[in-house]
């Protein structure tokens, strides 16, 4: 018998005796209980039951209280809290205002200037975004400008043109955008060099839409110049949540 | 366990996963005993033992489905549940309130008839005694042993010599495999 058979044999021995043999009941015990279990399984499914109702409770309260929901900026008029854009050029029209909304500034067909109605001495705002949209069944385009830190203290100047003819700062260059109009967007207090990685040109066909292009970022001020099919008439605003800049462009009567 | 319930085990296990507690008893049957020597080992105590075994079935029979109709791993992942529920039990049993019913006089002899190898056996922990149940005891192959311990073989067969080890300091790895 080799050595590994006696350790074997010896330690069998002493979990025989650790053990001994199962109760004859033991089988019989077994099976009732797994028979009796699927009742035991009651406080489960009420423990279930409850957690859906109180995650129902607290998502339900979340959606009514909404602490992360921030008042819209509102700034040249009273937006709507939702409109946004698509990511590329889309003729998808993105969400238009809810009916229960705070109703849109008017449209204006001069120049004007936004200002940040809750400053935050933030240097400089980073653009993220720029998304154009259609929104043609509603009466005008849309382009959203995205902030990632936050909307620029610094006004935005809003200044509508005859002909599509802008300047490039700070080479200079005279360039010509599709469109019949166009409408200079001077945002201060901004650059779109840390957080863009998008299009700086982007020739849409929309409607009313012709043409977004990048004319300028230098020393903090970025000039957006939009051409424009017919009459050069906006509305802009801010909103929160995420920070952003919305432009309507009107759609020609 | 009979020829005849191996054979049917697929269509057993099909119909206990369906919800019939009578196929799935019926199933673990053969297990009971295994399942009961290795909680009594773990535990060093045969009610305690047998109070896991039949919380183990319970749990077993409600996670079933868990077993995707793998009858080949049924043993291990029967037996792993009760080791589960032995650590469980040891856990939860300082706190827990003893009965009257339950402060009985021990049921193994006293220690001074112990042999050396048995004092040995019980200085380990519950779970340096899993491997060696397992594998001197119920006799699994090695590969059974680790999906049990749900370690790599490599890592069951270290286990189970540690623990041999600690049994016996002058085991070789020729004399424990």
């Amino acid at each position: 018998m080799s050595p590994n058979d006696d350790f074997r044999r010896e330690l069998n021995n002493v979990f025989d005796d650790v053990s001994g043999a199962p109760s004859p009941a033991l089988s019989d015990r077994v099976r009732a209980a797994v028979t009796q279990a699927p009742e035991a399984r009651g406080p489960y499914m009420i423990a279930a039951v409850a957690a859906v109702l109180i995650t129902a409770l607290i998502v339900g309260v979340l959606f009514v209280a909404n602490p992360l929901r921030r008042t819209p900026g509102l700034v040249g008029g009273n937006p709507s809290p939702t409109p946004s854009a698509s990511q590329s050029p889309s003729t998808q029209p993105s969400p238009s205002a809810s009916p229960s909304a705070t109703p849109l500034p008017q449209f204006i067909c001069s120049a004007d200037t936004l200002t940040n109605p809750n400053p935050t001495h933030l240097p400089t705002a980073y653009i993220s975004a720029v998304r154009p949209a259609s929104h043609a069944t509603e009466g005008f385009d849309r382009m959203v400008v995205d902030f990632s830190n936050g909307i620029p203290d610094a006004g935005v100047e809003l200044k509508p043109q005859s002909g599509t003819k802008f300047v490039t700062d700070p080479k200079g260059d005279t360039v010509t955008l599709k469109g019949t109009n166009g409408l200079d967007v001077v945002i201060r207090g901004a650059d779109m060099h840390t957080s863009y990685s998008g299009s700086k040109d982007m020739v849409l066909g929309y409607t009313t839409l012709a043409e977004v292009r990048q004319v300028g970022d230098f020393e903090g001020t970025v000039n957006l110049a939009l051409g424009i099919n017919g009459p050069p008439c906006f509305r802009a605003f801010y909103l929160t949540g995420p920070d952003r800049l919305v432009i309507d462009v009107q759609k020609a009567s | 366990m009979s020829a005849a319930l191996m054979e049917q085990r697929p269509q057993v296990l099909a119909r206990a996963v369906q919800g019939d507690a009578e196929s799935f008893s019926r199933l673990i049957e053969p297990l009971l005993d295994p399942a009961y020597r290795l909680a009594a080992v773990m535990l060093a105590d045969r009610g305690a033992a047998e109070d896991a075994v039949q919380e183990a079935s319970i749990k077993a029979w409600r996670k079933i489905r868990q077993l995707r109709g793998d009858t080949a791993s049924l043993r291990s992942w029967f037996l792993s549940i009760v080791a589960n529920e032995c650590r469980m039990s040891r856990r939860t049993r300082w706190w827990s309130v003893i009965k009257l019913s339950d402060m009985r006089e021990p049921e193994t002899p006293a220690t001074e008839t112990y042999t050396d190898l048995h004092r040995a056996l019980l200085k380990l922990s519950p779970d340096e005694r899993l491997p060696l149940v397992l594998h001197f005891y119920l006799d699994l192959p090695l590969d059974e042993v680790a999906r049990t311990l749900r370690v790599s073989t490599s890592a069951a067969k270290s286990r189970i010599y540690r623990a041999a080890k600690r049994l016996r300091g002058d085991l070789t790895m020729e004399e424990v495999f």
